[in-house]
């Protein structure tokens, strides 16, 4: 990111934000609610077009090229940086059908290359263990932990590079918190993980990299362990030892 | 009402009050040895190994509160550091409490035979070494970082007067074999001092740590 703002009409959300996203790495942005973060997550696959009257300043650079570049194409940025949501959010369909949806819509029509992929995805999400035997049956029969590894799943089916994930486990439980996070871990061998999170544990747990974002600036940014044992600036020292929310 | 980290802070500073406690215990115990050892008082020798129980109670209450609000709280960055510094200050105290235990072993091992010489040296170690506990301690309380370093270099006085104590026995061995013994067990009182101020230095390290974030070793004990 470079000296990127954002703006929701005159209010500017995001002020002049440089960050460098390392690749193959989970960044965690930290910061109280109404800092920015899922704003600034919203950014990077360029989510905030559909907000009337939103306004970047700025660039993003994603494989060298400035994705905010007018020749752009926004789906296919968005095939390329997928979203996991604070709620898991499946379609009212198969969980066989909620991981194929998003390779149908691309236009594969193959069924054993779907059937291939959508079996590699949910092993990839570690889901495949536990629904082989019912992927006919509703995703909304699922556990949450369940339906947001299959999001996960859907996510990673259109091959993407970076994974955004706003706060993935706010609506679940410790057990499946836990299970995402693993996931997260192995993933990021492979995808380049940006997570915006409340929960500072688990941002210490997963993270290699922390941001503390505060009234939409980047207040610090470093190695996760240094963030959490020595910060060097005191409101992220302040923030981060809960000294004000 | 308090906000949970307001909690917090007044439990921390609880805490810290209860480690200068110890350490005032562990001061106690060591004068008290010393002055057992000048008036040969087999009894308060006695005394002070049973009240070491007391200052062992004391590390592991403190240790088990620590223990507690890490587990509830979950405090990172410099609250956390200050609660691996308490953990670490308290095993120095507890262990300085068995120096203390030490120089009243030898107290009883003593008897009630005369000392071979007068003690000089060895009071003015202890009032010394006391002396840079409490200083330490109050860089807990002060955070403050130039005053650990400094009382670190008051360790080579320390180790100093430990050479000159035994310079002076070894002395008074090759004199009189029939002092060997009474000289050894004197040595050994000068050896837990001499080791009492090591544990000041580590003290030191870890108030260092507190404030900076950094683990430094200190290396100034010549033993």
């Amino acid at each position: 990111m470079k000296e990127l703002s954002l703006f929701y009409g005159e209010k500017k959300i995001i002020d002049n934000i440089s960050l460098d996203i390392p690749e193959k790495k989970i960044t965690a942005i930290i910061g109280p609610s109404g800092c920015g973060k899922t704003s600034l997550l919203r950014c990077v696959n360029r989510l905030n077009d559909l907000i009337p009257d939103s306004r970047i300043e700025g660039q993003i650079l994603f494989n060298g090229k400035d994705i905010y570049a007018d020749d752009v194409d926004v789906v296919e940025i968005r095939r390329k940086i997928g979203m996991i949501f604070q709620k898991p959010n499946p379609f009212p369909k198969s969980i066989f059908d909620n991981v194929a949806f998003g390779l149908k819509i691309n236009g594969i029509k193959d069924k054993s290359k779907i059937s291939k992929i959508v079996e590699e995805s949910l092993k990839d999400s570690g889901l495949w263990g536990e629904i082989k035997f019912q992927l006919n049956t509703s995703a909304l029969e699922l556990s949450g932990g369940q339906q947001q590894r299959l999001c996960i799943a859907r996510t990673l089916a259109i091959e993407p590079e970076v994974i955004l994930m706003d706060e993935p486990c706010s609506a679940l439980d410790p057990t499946s918190m836990l299970r995402i996070e693993e996931l997260m871990k192995e993933l990021k061998e492979q995808y380049t993980i940006i997570l915006v999170t409340h929960n500072m544990q688990q941002a210490s747990r997963v993270s290699d990299f922390t941001g503390f974002l505060y009234l939409g600036r980047i207040i610090e940014f470093g190695n996760t362990n240094q963030i959490f044992t020595r910060p060097k600036e005191k409101l992220t020292e302040d923030y981060i030892s809960g000294r004000f929310a | 009402m308090n906000t949970m980290r307001e909690v917090f802070q007044e439990k921390l500073k609880e805490l810290e009050k209860e480690v200068i406690e110890m350490g005032e215990m562990v001061i106690i115990a060591i004068n008290r040895s010393i002055e057992a050892l000048k008036s040969r008082d087999l009894d308060e020798a006695k005394n002070i190994i049973n009240d070491d129980l007391l200052i062992n109670k004391r590390r592991w209450d403190i240790e088990e509160e620590c223990i507690s609000l890490i587990s509830t709280q979950q405090p990172v960055a410099t609250d956390l550091r200050a609660l691996i510094t308490i953990l670490n200050i308290i095993t120095e105290l507890e262990r300085m409490g068995d120096h203390a235990e030490g120089i009243a072993r030898v107290v009883i091992m003593y008897g009630d035979k005369p000392l071979i010489k007068p003690l000089i040296d060895i009071p003015r170690m202890a009032e010394k070494v006391t002396s840079m506990i409490k200083r330490s301690l109050d860089t807990l309380v002060n955070r403050d970082e130039t005053t650990a370093r400094k009382i670190c270099d008051e360790d080579d006085e320390i180790d100093n007067l430990h050479e000159q104590v035994y310079r002076e026995l070894i002395t008074f061995m090759l004199e009189d074999p029939k002092k060997i013994t009474g000289s050894t067990y004197l040595t050994w009182v000068s050896r837990h001092l001499e080791r009492i101020a090591d544990r000041v230095t580590n003290i030191c390290e870890r108030i260092i740590y507190l404030v900076t974030g950094v683990m430094e070793e200190i290396e100034v004990s010549k033993y």
